[in-house]
């Protein structure tokens, strides 16, 4: 495709990516401050509540709290433009550091779940075309119906039960051993949050891929690949898998903010030491500061993988290029 | 007499292909069509013909040009708004592939029905049924088939009700584009005589777009040859198969297949190269109602 | 002479949710090397049914129920997938219909082309798969290959791509070409240009070519025998001056007597009334009858069987018995149009 500007091309995109994440930080900032609960819990603990008016005011000033919600904005943004996002008023720490010791552990379990759920899908999808109509199809079908109708926190808590109540075979919260942390450790704390989130996902994508590659083998396009001698899986793996991949990618895109939210509440559930059990604290506990900046990151990577979406599939869309009269003609 | 139904003057249409890139697919075409006459309008694919046909049904709003329809410039919004219950009723339109074109969820007596619904006129035999019942006479087919559903008719059958639907507003204008095409040599024949019977006994007229010329040759009155968006040659049908003039009508005439083997394999092929077409010509008469687009120095 | 393709009495099914469609019934033909043979017929008569299920290409609810095919001297009616795909391309390969759907968007030309070069010959070093490709781009009519086979199917007009499934097709030098309505997605201008290049290759390189149309132009330009089919069931049989000037069975007439170029000025074109039937339960005794204005009493009890007019020429319709009363026929002869 010849786009005739890239530059300006990608500048839209940004543009429209800053003005979403800018409109999500307003809505975040006054539905934060609108819901009720007292900010000063979370800074102050119980001391709070045995406040006196004066000490709350004084209180407040501090935190910057008695200012009209529009003035506290515009300060949080020209602070935040210079890169402060301020302090957590739980932690009393700087909101970037508390995230940034917890985000690794969101980035590995939803990095292997999301990687682990977009082959375990490629694989059983073309799996299911394979033997398209056969046992394997439909038994691979009826299974993912029933298993993506379980919600995710009642899996996780039937697991729990099994593998650390019962079996104690699987560590069944947190991240890692206290003082311990070797690598064994690790995967032993996040086999049940993986294979919740894996299961939770993996059937939707799966079942897409399934519709779209059969989509792809009834193409006219299969039957001269294989009247010239293509046996039917070099037809399938070679063919109909190369017309999916826009799809797939595009599906990719799309999945990353669902499945960041399913780690969220498998997160909250296994009390897993990440964003999500961050976010809901810091929404539980009015810590303002922390919050803002958890919604921009999720929210940001939401908008950039939607925009993003939206590019791939402004590419590939042959309509965009169909228009166009074929540039080798009949006569010579 | 002759009186002037549809008036195409200069009509052009352009498709913007992604910036600074503009693709003429009507580029400066002038007819015009008398009342009860079959108009036909041949070319290859992306010579424009479909694009014109769109533009005098208002679906595609022209770059330039007027179009005139029994004395109303239906391009001008004023005028169309104005006109707008005799522009809709008296123009309508039967396409290439009824499959698509007609509701498979609606039963034969609906589709043929729902013109008539929406723009609440009385039906003048009663009921809309019955209406429906007269116009699916009209093209042939059994009543019986009311209450079927376009997925249970063949192609033949889904073009009848197809221009069932058309003839239940009364119109004056059908623009047909490709009827026949995705149909069978045999039932092919069934709409063509259903065509000329209407145009004989019913006094309708028709805009016919059609790639095959045998069919052309058989149907129309008056023939519009289309090149690139350019109308290259209009004549009588008669006079335009005897004695085509321009060379991309000459070539196009030598590529009408002959059902005869023998001489079907003596046929000699004209090519025509594009790169000879120039866009600037001037509409000459060569004789009365023929008019050809020849090279300024030609003439 | 040695027959490459012979097919007796094949019986091919659909399974459907309305019950079972016999779209080929009892149908027996045979194909010499280097010739063309046009099979003719509307849409739905099976003739497109027959050519795939020679080659195995039906979908999973097709079904041969009967019948014996002979190709090149094997019999092959009841080769598996896997036996199919070393036949595929060496022996037969196919043209399809529409152009544009049948070459992948998503690969190149050449890359397409080359595929099927290496097919049969995986181990074939790069520089020789490339002359091969641009050979084969040469044959079939695209010049300027080095240039041509990096772009994609969308570049590519609708005759140039057919140009391009054809490279395709005889990647493998097949010795038999199924050719299906190769014709009916493009122009007029470019129709007749296709159809030469396949009599040109047909000469060049002796592939014998099934030719499956509904255009009786088309059978006219490029057939040297031709088989009418009409619902299911062959027909009538014969070389093409046979079917063009002495047609012998009623459908034969009806087609070309409702062609637009033998019309009359003023007169309606004649038409074959009724619709042709369902294949689901096809009708007792000849399917034609009951459109059939010189249908006898038997048609309606009794499937004709093929009788013999000349070496070449059979057609299936009681008129041919002995008994039948004698039918001027309304069309044939030579000298007309």
């Amino acid at each position: 495709m010849r786009q005739k500007s890239p530059f300006l091309y990608c500048g839209k995109k940004l543009l429209s990516f800053l003005l979403s994440v800018f409109l999500l930080s307003v809505a975040v900032f006054y539905a934060a401050r609108l819901a009720p609960g007292d900010p000063l819990v979370s800074y102050y603990g119980d001391r709070a509540e045995k406040m006196t008016s004066q000490e709350r005011a004084w209180a407040e000033a501090r935190l910057g709290l008695d200012q009209p919600i529009y003035v506290q904005y515009a300060r949080w943004l020209e602070n935040a433009a210079r890169g402060d996002f301020g302090i957590s008023y739980k932690y009393k720490m700087d909101v970037a550091e508390v995230i940034a010791a917890r985000l690794p552990n969101t980035l590995i379990l939803g990095g292997i779940s999301f990687v682990l759920i977009f082959t375990g899908a490629l694989v059983l999808g073309a799996l299911c075309v394979w033997n398209e109509g056969k046992w394997l199809d439909r038994f691979i079908c009826k299974v993912g119906t029933v298993v993506s109708c379980i919600p995710e926190f009642w899996l996780s808590l039937v697991l729990i039960l099994v593998f650390a109540v019962l079996l104690r075979w699987l560590p069944s919260s947190g991240a890692y051993t206290i003082g311990g942390g070797g690598v064994a450790d690790r995967a032993a704390h996040l086999a049940l949050p993986l294979a919740v989130a894996v299961a939770g996902h993996l059937w939707y994508y799966a079942y897409m891929i399934r519709n779209k590659l059969l989509e792809e083998v009834r193409a006219d396009y299969v039957l001269l690949a294989k009247s010239k001698g293509l046996g039917s899986r070099a037809v399938l793996l070679r063919h109909c898998l190369r017309g999916v991949m826009p799809t797939y990618l595009s599906l990719m895109a799309i999945s990353v903010p669902h499945i960041l939210g399913g780690t969220y509440i498998i997160e909250t559930v296994f009390s897993y030491p990440g964003i999500g059990t961050l976010s809901y604290e810091s929404a539980r506990y009015q810590d303002y500061n922390l919050l803002m900046l958890l919604c921009l990151l999720s929210g940001g990577l939401v908008i950039f993988c939607n925009i993003l979406a939206q590019m791939i599939n402004e590419r590939i869309d042959p309509r965009m290029r169909s228009e166009e009269p074929p540039e080798v003609s009949d006569r010579e | 007499m002759d009186e002037m139904l549809l008036d195409v003057q200069e009509l052009t249409h352009c498709f913007r292909l992604g910036r600074n890139r503009v693709l003429r697919a009507v580029d400066g075409v002038s007819f015009q069509m008398r009342k009860g006459e079959i108009f036909g309008l041949v070319g290859e694919s992306g010579s424009g013909k479909s694009t014109t046909a769109k533009c005098v049904m208002n679906i595609l709003r022209p770059t330039g040009g007027k179009i005139r329809y029994l004395g109303v410039n239906i391009c001008d919004p004023k005028q169309f708004r104005a006109h707008r219950e005799l522009l809709q009723t008296s123009r309508q339109m039967i396409f290439q592939d009824s499959t698509s074109s007609l509701n498979p969820r609606m039963t034969v007596a609906e589709i043929i029905s729902e013109p008539m619904s929406i723009h609440h006129i009385r039906p003048p035999r009663g009921s809309l049924r019955a209406e429906a019942a007269f116009q699916l006479k009209c093209v042939g087919m059994d009543p019986g088939y009311l209450d079927k559903r376009p997925p249970e008719l063949s192609g033949g059958q889904r073009q009848r009700v197809a221009i069932a639907r058309a003839l239940s507003m009364g119109p004056e204008l059908l623009v047909a584009d490709e009827p026949i095409a995705s149909l069978d040599v045999s039932i092919q024949a069934q709409i063509i005589n259903l065509f000329k019977h209407l145009q004989r006994e019913h006094g309708f007229t028709f805009l016919f777009i059609a790639h095959d010329l045998a069919v052309v040759r058989y149907l129309c009155d008056r023939v519009g040859v289309m090149f690139q968006g350019k109308l290259v040659e209009l004549a009588p049908a008669a006079e335009l198969f005897a004695r085509p003039l321009h060379p991309y009508t000459q070539a196009l005439l030598s590529a009408i297949p002959i059902p005869d083997p023998r001489r079907e394999r003596a046929r000699v092929i004209q090519r025509f190269d594009p790169a000879g077409f120039s866009r600037e010509g001037v509409w000459t008469e060569a004789s009365p109602g023929h008019l050809v687009l020849r090279k300024e120095k030609d003439t | 002479m040695s027959e490459l393709l012979e097919v007796k009495n094949l019986s091919v099914s659909f399974r459907t949710p309305q019950g079972e469609v016999e779209a080929v019934r009892d149908v027996s033909f045979s194909l010499h090397p280097g010739e063309v043979l046009a099979i003719v017929g509307e849409s739905g008569c099976g003739k497109s049914v027959l050519c795939k299920s020679i080659m195995k290409l039906l979908p999973r609810s097709a079904w041969i129920k009967g019948g014996t095919i002979l190709a090149d001297g094997a019999d092959i009616t009841q080769y598996r997938q896997r036996d199919m795909e070393r036949l595929r391309g060496r022996l037969f390969s196919m043209v399809f219909q529409d152009p544009l759907t049948a070459l992948n968007p998503t690969m190149t030309i050449g890359a397409q082309i080359a595929e099927a070069v290496r097919v049969h010959q995986p181990r074939t070093e790069k520089a020789v798969v490339r002359r091969r490709v641009l050979e084969l781009m040469d044959l079939v009519g695209i010049s300027g290959g080095e240039d041509r086979c990096g772009r994609y199917p969308h570049d590519f007009s609708g005759g140039m791509r057919q140009r391009a499934v054809m490279a395709v097709a005889l990647a493998s030098s097949p010795k038999i070409l199924f050719a299906d309505e190769p014709t009916t997605a493009l122009d007029v201008t470019v129709q007749a240009q296709i159809l030469d290049l396949l009599r040109e290759i047909q000469s060049r390189l002796g592939t014998a070519t099934v030719l499956v149309t509904h255009d009786l132009g088309v059978v006219a330009r490029a057939a040297d025998r031709v088989a009418v089919m009409y619902a299911g069931k062959i027909v009538e049989t014969g070389t093409a001056e046979d079917i063009f000037y002495d047609p012998r069975h009623p459908y034969t007439w009806g087609l070309l007597r409702s062609l637009p170029a033998w019309a009359r000025d003023g007169e309606p074109l004649y038409t074959i009334p009724g619709m042709p039937p369902t294949l689901i339960h096809p009708p007792r005794g000849d399917a034609f009858a009951c459109r059939n204005e010189y249908a006898l009493a038997i048609d309606y009890q009794e499937a004709p069987p093929m009788f013999q007019i000349s070496d070449s020429h059979f057609a299936a319709t009681w008129l041919l018995d002995e008994r039948a009363p004698k039918v001027r026929p309304p069309m044939g002869g030579e000298g007309r149009g």
